[in-house]
């Protein structure tokens, strides 16, 4: 991919980021008093809600995929040997999909799996 | 022969691109306009921003009881809280409301910058030279990014420790 398609993508991911992080702080103690927001069952309900539930996986997608990259393009400032691109294009690429996978686990097994 | 190419490897872009300090350069004291700093925070915040992320990431799967959980678990999670809810656990959280806030506000400023929206009309250069793609609105929205930050970290940690 160009990295000029790779800049817009980074400013689109921004945007939806910070509607989406303002929202999730506002959950956590203006929307919802900071006490309440933490218990488990508000928490419980926020994930199994459809609307919430999806909300957070877009979230957990949008600022890794905007984080990533953001760290990405500070290691290609750093060298530009065709090796380190190479390198960290492959490394960033690999981090984000692991860390997305990890926490997708978390809404999915919240949203779905036996409460114990 | 010899005197070409020194004259060459003084040309601006010949010595821009002999300009190896890289990362470290970015916390030159020597860099003192605001725009510079502006340049060294956002970088700065972002890497602090995702480091917390993938805490967060790492931290809130305890909700489900950590990485070998099958599902939600209240007392795995009473356990993170009991490690994260304490007095470092919210001044963390009230520098995290300060880095993001920054990041975000400036972030705009960046997007509207780079699609031209808050460049002026270009002009003939008047002493004392300074450029006029960095003055009125881009500084005050560094200075909105600062104290947006500053507003929102106090009305956080507020909620925090109150």
């Amino acid at each position: 991919m160009r990295e000029s398609t790779i800049m817009q993508i980074q400013y689109v991911t921004a945007v939806f980021a910070i509607g989406l992080v303002t929202l999730h702080l506002l959950m956590q103690g203006v929307l919802v008093p900071y006490g309440d927001a933490l218990m488990f069952q508000k928490v419980l309900s926020l994930y199994k809600d459809a609307v919430n539930g999806a909300l957070l996986e877009i979230l957990l997608i949008v600022v890794l995929a905007h984080g990533f990259n953001g760290l990405r393009i500070i290691l290609l400032e750093w060298r530009q040997t065709a090796g380190w691109t190479k390198g960290v294009n492959r490394t960033a690429l690999f981090a984000a999909l692991v860390t997305m996978a990890y926490g997708t686990r978390t809404v999915i097994l919240a949203a779905t799996g036996q409460v114990s | 022969m010899g005197q070409q190419a020194k004259a060459a490897t003084n040309e601006p872009g010949e010595r821009a691109a002999r300009n190896k300090r890289g990362v470290a350069g970015w916390l030159n004291p020597l860099n003192t306009n605001i725009e510079r700093w502006a340049y060294v925070f956002q970088r700065v915040t972002g890497l602090a921003v995702l480091a917390y992320v993938i805490g967060h990431i790492g931290d809130t799967s305890f909700f489900v009881g950590g990485p070998f959980g099958a599902g939600p678990n209240s007392a795995s999670w009473a356990l993170d809280l009991s490690a994260t809810e304490n007095v470092f656990g919210h001044l963390v959280l009230t520098m995290v409301v300060l880095v993001v806030v920054y990041h975000g506000i400036n972030g705009v400023r960046l997007i509207l910058a780079e699609y031209g929206v808050i460049f002026q009309k270009p002009a003939r250069p008047e002493y004392p030279y300074k450029p006029k793609s960095l003055r009125t609105v881009q500084k005050h929205l560094v200075w909105v990014a600062v104290v947006g930050a500053i507003l929102a970290a106090l009305y956080s940690g507020g909620i925090l420790f109150g």
